[in-house]
């Protein structure tokens, strides 16, 4: 069986694919990788048409051996592969020989990488799909991250693979993000101070930002509202809780809850946000539902043509 | 009965009802999420039931916004123009509860904030049956209601970081079971010895939206020879 070796493990690395939908009514979170770009690029470069799983790793850096000389991409945020003599930038088809040491480094920028082999870490599904919740403990390897010496299965490799380019939208430096947003849920039950709050000043990311959510600072945002009836939640929502710090909910979020919310950053912010770095500064901008659908339609018609 | 029905996000849409929750309402959301699930099949990746909510979320560049908007609304309408009511798919499920101090470390501090027994506290507790609003925050979660006004209690204002599985517990008239230990803010007065969540079962999930729950006192020796029968399994 054709396996990969880590040797170092990294930072908060898990099995992750596309994710799982269609069992949030029973607090399952949909999961999957963080920035959707990066994973669905990787997945391209390798021929990889079934959502096969890649390894998830924060702040790169990562070492792994393969049983088998093997194809893989680096995607996400820009990293330095190093192998053998040779260090390449990431974001390129690399080949690896049986039981060489490969080095990943973060180049100091974007917060996720993902590590591609051909075959895709071959791990059973749950719940349809591989990606791993590790507070639900589901999905992955055992439901949890993954530590020095885990061995894991890859599938069969496709010979159907390309060479794309090495385009990375997700992790371009801006100086100030501009995270659109659909209001919704109770926007309009905040005063409009409240709102032009929300609206006019700048935050920045904070290091309080995993998985589940990203927690913003700035001026407090004082909505009015103390406890909702538990409702559901979605990805990009802008929850704010008592102490006045928005927070974007994200793969790993609760599936209900009580605190109120303004409204949701839409997906593609959403990806451009999970790269940032604590310190990042984001600024919301109100779209209505129709640009939201033109800005998807815009983003997908880039995926396709760039991975076609 | 007046409702809205706006986006969430730019995958979902949601429909609140603008009223109390009560059975016959969650009834017809429940309803009307069968009925998009029919609607809108494959193109429906999800859906979530809360108190007085449903949200539908659908796959990307799949929303058909204006016309989806119009068919929640015709939907959410008709079932104003005629109440919910249970079907057969909803069930009463009863649970073992050990109400005791040592599975329960609000169980003291609540009798004697509220000057009563903990007998009392068990005969409140478990001397009606509850109706099942919403679940999710964890898997198998399920939010229960309505507690007895006099067992009502705030949450901590600073969760625990650890609450053991199976803690039964308060918040306000809203009482639950932790399916797993989690962080949680709830005071806990009991120990309930069912799984309610189980990967290798289906569903995975035991309570559902619109069941109904009853607790039901055990001794001390059952609670132990039920917790001895889960851990073989």
């Amino acid at each position: 069986m054709r396996t990969l070796a880590l040797i170092r493990s990294g930072i908060a690395t898990t099995i992750q694919d596309t994710g799982r939908s269609g069992h949030q009514q029973i607090g399952i979170p949909p999961s999957g990788a963080m920035d959707k770009f990066a994973m669905l690029m990787g997945q391209r470069h390798l021929g990889h048409r079934n959502n096969e799983a890649a390894l998830e790793f924060a702040y790169g850096d990562l070492a792994f051996k393969t049983s088998h000389p093997c194809r893989f991409v680096v995607t996400g945020a820009p990293a330095l592969i190093t192998i053998g003599d040779a260090t390449h930038h990431s974001g390129s088809l690399e080949h690896t020989e049986a039981n060489q040491m490969v080095d990943i480094h973060t180049s100091g920028h974007g917060v996720y990488n993902y590590l591609h082999v051909a075959g895709g870490i071959a791990i059973s599904t749950c719940l349809g799909s591989r990606s791993t919740s590790p507070r639900e403990r589901i999905g992955g390897l055992e439901g949890r991250y993954l530590r020095d010496g885990d061995i894991l299965p890859l599938g069969p490799e496709s010979k159907d693979y390309e060479a794309l380019d090495s385009i990375m939208p997700s992790t371009r430096h801006r100086d100030t993000l501009s995270l659109r947003f659909i209001p919704g849920f109770q926007f309009d039950q905040f005063s409009e101070t409240t709102r032009q709050n929300l609206i006019s000043q700048v935050f920045s990311v904070t290091p309080r930002a995993n998985r589940m959510g990203i927690a913003l600072s700035g001026d407090p945002v004082d909505t009015g509202i103390e406890a909702l009836l538990s409702e559901a939640t979605c990805y990009g929502a802008i929850q704010i809780p008592p102490d006045g710090d928005p927070i974007i909910l994200l793969n790993d979020r609760q599936t209900v809850g009580g605190y109120p919310k303004a409204g949701a950053v839409i997906s593609g912010d959403c990806h451009r946000l999970v790269q940032s770095r604590p310190g990042q500064r984001v600024r919301f901008v109100a779209i209505t539902p129709q640009e939201a659908d033109r800005v998807a339609w815009l983003e997908h018609h880039y995926l396709e043509t760039k991975l076609s | 009965m007046k409702f809205d029905v706006g986006p969430a996000g730019d995958l979902g849409l949601r429909l609140a009802f603008s009223q109390s929750p009560k059975p016959s309402l969650t009834y017809s959301l429940l309803a009307l999420q069968s009925a998009a699930r029919r609607q809108f099949s494959d193109a429906l990746i999800d859906s979530i039931v809360g108190y007085t909510t449903l949200t539908l979320f659908f796959h990307p560049l799949t929303l058909d916004r204006e016309r989806a908007q119009r068919w929640l609304e015709d939907q959410a309408q008709a079932a104003c123009d005629s109440p919910g009511s249970a079907d057969t798919d909803r069930k009463t499920v009863t649970l073992p509860v050990l109400y005791h101090p040592s599975v329960a470390q609000d169980l003291e501090w609540l009798a004697e904030k509220q000057n009563m027994g903990i007998d009392d506290i068990i005969e409140l507790h478990s001397g009606r049956d509850y109706f099942a609003y919403a679940t999710g925050f964890a898997p198998g979660f399920c939010y229960l209601g309505t507690v007895d006004e006099r067992l009502a209690t705030p949450r901590l204002v600073t969760p625990r970081a650890n609450v053991p599985p199976g803690s039964v517990a308060i918040a306000d008239q809203q009482t639950a079971v932790y399916p797993c230990s989690s962080p949680g803010g709830w005071r806990v007065i009991g120990s309930c010895p069912t799984r309610l969540f189980d990967l290798n079962s289906d569903p995975a999930a035991l309570l559902c939206v619109g069941d109904t729950v009853k607790f039901e006192p055990i001794s001390m020796a059952d609670f132990r020879a039920m917790q001895d029968t889960q851990a073989k399994q």
